[in-house]
């Protein structure tokens, strides 16, 4: 799927900043994210990688800077209007709904439902029906791809770290995304899983859908990633490929300073 | 007896629906409301006022339930987007604001004189035969419709039973299952032959109020139900559990709690029509914070979430009030004085030990509860 008008980035973010109190979390930094590309946001501990997804998702308002999304700016947006556009995030600690079923946890995702209109509820009700009948079809089937088919019906509570990792990647799906944010997909989950997850997220990524990858095992980075930003202290460290930031003195210097 | 049971009807189906609004609010989409009778204190006003002036009945509650939801709106406004608690807050001052403008405002409300003499639904209506029996049809289809929402929901409750993988099944879940359907067969039954008895030979205003706040109850239940199940319940549940997600998903949180606010308002202000007929003379003293704290009794008894429940929350709501207020004086160890706050006491202890032993309440579900985060 190669769009030739439009712009190189998916997403590209400048001059990023934000501060807690004292701490400056995000200190000017930039990031980019090629279209199609799965790209990778590494740093040590406390670098500021989910404090930037927290920006590029407007769950907190930066200080300055611009985030571009498909051709447009976002910065300006609000969080739920900026995952309407197609560029959803995940979070470090899964979060599900525990209290609602798996499958239910897919059918929220899915976005413009008639039956999300109390008025469409009550007075289309025939087309309410006929649509979740068919998102419950594309649910099943995402839920049977990831293995998490015979859980459909428990409670999401009911599900273990690394199966509600999956089932928050799932989901995401759901909403037919361009552009995914990964926090940490690999992190407390065991090895085999993440060899699925690794292999799902390339399925997916050859469906087209952009990946923007927090991680801090470097396996899972150097397999999957095209390219690859260092994020320490808030500010850029470093970019390039996979190879390239392997090689880079600074990075191994940031890892194992400290 | 009969008249008795009427005004028993009458006075738990109209809180029921007050406490339905409270449960959209609070068990679905987990907005603390403290100050609920505030809507119920503007429905009540806006519809007694403007019959009066000679606006149709229907119009007139219409209006009503309309502002209820516009106060919806504008508390939500100014405090949705803050956390939580700030909700909580201003509701109650809301609420007590209100009450003390009814008081206050005399060229309005009357003040403390209260408003008399408004027009009531039906008043002067004397059925013939036919008009008594189409009346009783009315009420036997809301039976039917009744018992089949139960026949339904206890088939999915005693087929869940089943499902529960890994655990056996609990007999005596099941058996509390057929108990409780009893129960609620036993009442609707009641109910039912003393409304028809009523019809037939005893009508007077009030049967025919207790036809319409049961036709009015079924209808918004039924929609109640509809919306819960549908995808728009599900985004408030959402946002009850975690609105961080909805929100990571697309969902306009703050216009999915608006919406709640002012749908549970708007119901609330209907509720408020009915209360004021029922008492046919309002006074501010009826627009009390313990108003707001039944409803919330009612909601937390049947169990937070489940619109049935709070139906069966308002029913043993009342039977506690009723039984406490005839039998406890014959006791005669309390004086009059005494036993009010008694009753009220008594209420306070029962929720207590109601979050101790059953917190998510009689037919709410254990697991919702217990499940980790
Ligand atoms: N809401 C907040 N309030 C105050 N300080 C915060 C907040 N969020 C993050 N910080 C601080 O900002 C800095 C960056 O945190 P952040 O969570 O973005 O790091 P990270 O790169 O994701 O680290 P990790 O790899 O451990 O997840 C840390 O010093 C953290 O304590
Ligand atoms: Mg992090």
């Amino acid at each position: 799927m190669s769009q030739d008008k439009s712009p190189r980035f998916l997403l590209s973010a400048n001059e990023l900043s934000k501060s807690f109190g004292g701490i400056k979390a995000v200190n000017n930094a930039k990031i980019s994210v090629n279209r199609g590309s799965i790209t990778g946001l590494i740093g040590p501990n406390g670098a500021g990688k989910t404090t930037l997804f927290n920006l590029l998702s407007n769950f907190i308002r930066p200080d300055r800077g611009e985030v571009i999304f498909d051709g447009k700016p976002i910065h300006h947006l609000q969080s739920y209007q900026i995952a309407q556009q197609g560029c959803i995030r995940t979070f470090q600690v899964a979060r599900v709904l525990s209290k609602l079923s798996v499958l239910e946890n897919m059918l929220l995702a899915t976005q413009k439902q008639t039956g999300e209109n109390f008025f469409r509820v009550w007075f289309q009700q025939k087309s309410v029906r006929q649509e979740e009948r068919e998102n419950k079809e594309r649910a099943m089937a995402i839920l049977e791809s990831v293995g998490l088919i015979e859980k459909a019906h428990d409670y999401a509570g009911a599900l273990s770290g690394g199966q509600r990792k999956l089932l928050e990647m799932a989901r995401t799906l759901m909403t037919n995304p361009k552009l995914i944010l990964l926090d940490e997909p690999a992190a407390g989950v065991n090895p085999t899983l993440i060899e699925r997850i690794c292999k799902h997220i390339l399925t997916w990524n050859q469906q087209g859908i952009s990946f923007l990858i927090i991680e801090h095992n470097m396996d899972v980075i150097m397999s999957l990633c095209h390219h690859v930003w260092v994020l320490a202290e808030g500010t850029n460290l470093a970019d390039g490929t996979p190879q390239e930031i392997q090689n880079n003195p600074q990075v191994l210097e940031a890892y194992l300073g400290d | 007896m009969v008249g008795y049971l009427v005004f028993l009807t009458i006075s738990t189906a109209l809180f029921a629906l007050f406490a339905l609004g409270l449960n959209l609010q609070w068990g679905f989409t987990g907005l603390i409301n403290f100050g609920h009778v505030a809507f119920m204190t503007v429905g009540a006003y806006t519809t007694v006022l403007l019959s009066s002036q000679g606006v149709p009945l229907v119009i007139a509650v219409i209006i009503g339930a309309a502002i209820a939801s516009l106060l919806g709106l504008a508390i939500g406004m100014s405090t949705l987007r803050l956390r939580e608690d700030y909700l909580a807050i201003i509701t109650i001052g809301v609420s007590e604001l209100l009450r003390l403008i009814a008081l206050n405002e005399e060229w309005l409300t009357k003040g403390a004189f209260g408003v008399q003499r408004y027009p009531l639904p039906l008043a002067g209506f004397e059925p013939n035969l036919i008009g008594k029996i189409i009346m009783i049809g009315l009420l036997t289809f809301i039976a039917i419709f009744t018992v089949w929402q139960l026949w339904r929901g206890m088939r999915n409750r005693w087929r869940e039973g089943k499902s529960i993988k890994g655990k056996s099944i609990q007999p005596r879940k099941r058996i509390g299952l057929i108990i409780w359907s009893v129960i609620a067969l036993a009442l609707i039954l009641t109910v039912y032959v003393n409304g028809v008895i009523a019809i037939s030979n005893y009508y007077n205003y009030k049967v025919g109020l207790m036809l319409i706040v049961l036709l009015v109850l079924t209808a918004i239940y039924w929609g109640l139900e509809l919306l819960v199940h549908s995808p728009w319940g599900r985004v408030l549940k959402s946002i009850r559990e975690d609105e961080e997600i909805p929100r990571a998903l697309g969902k306009n949180v703050f216009w999915y709690k608006l919406q709640a606010l002012m749908l549970g308002g708007a119901i609330a202000g209907i509720a408020g029509a009915f209360y004021a007929w029922q008492l046919t003379s309002v006074y501010p003293a009826n627009f009390e914070p313990l108003v707001t704290f039944n409803a919330w009794t009612i909601v937390v008894l049947g169990g937070a979430g489940n619109n049935a429940g709070t139906l069966l929350g308002a029913v043993i709501f009342w039977a506690y009030d009723v039984l406490t207020r005839e039998y406890l004086p014959y006791l005669g160890i309390l004086n009059p004085t005494q036993l009010g706050p008694l009753r009220i006491m008594v209420i306070g202890l029962i929720l207590m030990l109601l979050m101790v032993w059953r917190p998510q309440g009689i037919l709410g579900k254990k697991e919702e509860l217990t499940l980790g985060r």
